[in-house]
């Protein structure tokens, strides 16, 4: 990035420059796929800064109700504001229309949320998992500013990049021709996303340690764990 | 200070020691000048029709809109001050379209009722400075809408009150038509029924003739929603209620 440093001549004499970066990267991986009638995501466990690890138990998943839980990665003291927030707006909704707030409505109500602060905004990377009121499982995408998409399956946070493509050939079966396209059993499903968490806690320093999956379905959330390489 | 009460008539702020609000009643008297708006809701449906005072012949009869769509599933009719109703209706229309989004789904009606009721109360002096209305309005609104799937009617009064009602009638002619409606009202009407009880209450309370120019029918069906019965509908309708 360009700094006053790099024009000497509108540099003023004496004048001292104080610089605060307000956002700080603590890591971490969400994976998330969606079946016909259940939904999975899944983040690993290591929360860290730079080459230091705070902690290896970081749970980064939030059930938000029955049906919907979001998994957040990024700036962690952001994601825990954006989480409150968002507790905090769903328990208005509950009171003021008498009803749990559907995954779609909460989906929607994220975006706005965030887009809110868009020019300062959560340095985070959410993905939104659950139920929508056909009983349908369902994934929502965010970028950092609130963009929202409605997908089957989803990787985001540091090893997003890495694990995004994995699944548009393992889930999506992108690009490719005579393979059936049936729905995704959860078995299936839940060992996709492990193997791809294990592929990235290989190349991704900021990911590993352990992996927390949140299996949504009709009858609740369930939370199974595993554990990733630790170095 | 001859008058016991009416001292306790004048500000909006001043409970009466009765513990009443004079004004606000006030304000529900003035609806019973109004025209006569009935609602009826019935399993397949809601039905709502009123009457439109024509005083003029010069007038322009499709001016005098008594029924309006708030959103695809919602409409209300109204009776009362007309430009009060405007107020009303219109903060019912910016809090659907807010509502859809903000959380992507259609506002339930109740809801609905709900956000324009905080607006009706919040006449007297403002607490943050803002300008607050002097007056309650002078407007009792029905609302009916499909609420996932399910047809509803609410009523809602100047106070700020608002119920679910299977059949209302609001205006002038609310007295008689209430007790009609009580007489007829059977839990699994159908619409066309519905329609019919509407218009034979309303023909009953109304001083000029029932024609297709002084009445407005809607009816809000879940797969059609919001539809004005047109001119010729009316007609027809009027004909085969004889």
């Amino acid at each position: 990035m360009l700094s006053i440093e790099d024009f000497p001549e509108y540099q003023i004499p004496g004048a001292k420059q104080v610089r605060f970066n307000p956002y700080e990267s603590n890591g971490g991986s969400v994976v998330a796929i969606a079946g016909d009638d259940y939904a999975i995501i899944a983040a690993d466990t290591r929360l860290s800064s730079g080459y230091s690890i705070h902690t290896r138990h970081q749970d980064k998943s939030f059930k938000l109700s029955e049906k919907t839980v979001l998994a957040s990665t990024g700036c962690w003291c952001d994601t825990l504001s954006l989480a409150s927030l968002i507790k905090a707006r769903m328990q208005m909704y509950e009171h003021l229309h008498n009803k749990k707030m559907s995954t779609t409505a909460v989906a929607q109500m994220l975006s706005i949320l965030m887009y809110n602060r868009r020019f300062f905004p959560y340095y985070v990377s959410n993905v939104l998992a659950g139920i929508d009121e056909n009983g349908e499982g369902v994934v929502y995408s965010y970028d950092p500013i609130g963009h929202c998409e409605r997908k089957k399956y989803s990787a985001g946070g540091t090893a997003g990049p890495l694990l995004q493509p994995v699944l548009d050939s393992q889930v999506g079966l992108k690009n490719q021709v005579g393979v059936e396209r049936s729905p995704i059993p959860m078995e299936r499903a839940k060992a996709i996303i492990r193997d791809t968490l294990i592929s990235a806690a290989e190349r991704d320093i900021y990911t590993g340690d352990g992996v927390i999956f949140n299996i949504i379905t009709k009858d609740g959330i369930k939370q199974e764990r595993i554990d990733l390489r630790k170095d | 200070m001859f008058l016991t009460r009416s001292e306790y008539d004048r500000g909006v702020n001043t409970f009466s020691p009765e513990g009443r609000l004079f004004q606000v009643e006030y304000a529900i008297e003035a609806i019973k000048l109004g025209s006569t708006a009935i609602g009826i809701r019935t399993p397949e449906g809601v039905v709502m029709a009123v009457e439109k005072r024509i005083t003029s012949p010069l007038m322009e009869p499709a001016t005098v809109e008594k029924i309006v769509e708030v959103d695809k599933h919602i409409g209300c009719a109204t009776s009362g001050l007309m430009a009060d109703a405007r107020t009303l209706i219109d903060r019912a229309r910016v809090e659907c379209q807010t509502h859809w989004f903000v959380y992507n789904e259609k506002m339930s009606v109740e809801s609905c009722a709900q956000a324009v009721s905080s607006l009706a109360i919040q006449f007297g002096d403002s607490a943050d400075g803002g300008s607050a209305m002097s007056r309650p309005f002078g407007v009792a609104i029905l609302f009916a809408g499909i609420d996932s799937g399910d047809p509803q009617l609410w009523h809602m009064d100047p106070s700020g009150t608002y119920i679910q009602y299977d059949a209302k009638a609001i205006g002038s002619g609310s007295e008689g038509a209430q007790q009609n409606l009580q007489e007829s009202y059977t839990p699994n009407m159908t619409i066309q029924e519905a329609v019919n009880l509407s218009l034979r209450t309303l023909k009953e309370v109304m001083e000029e003739k029932l024609n297709s120019t002084n009445v407005e029918v809607m009816v809000m069906t879940p797969d059609r929603l919001f539809q004005m019965y047109t001119k010729d509908e009316m007609q027809k309708i009027i004909e085969d209620l004889q």
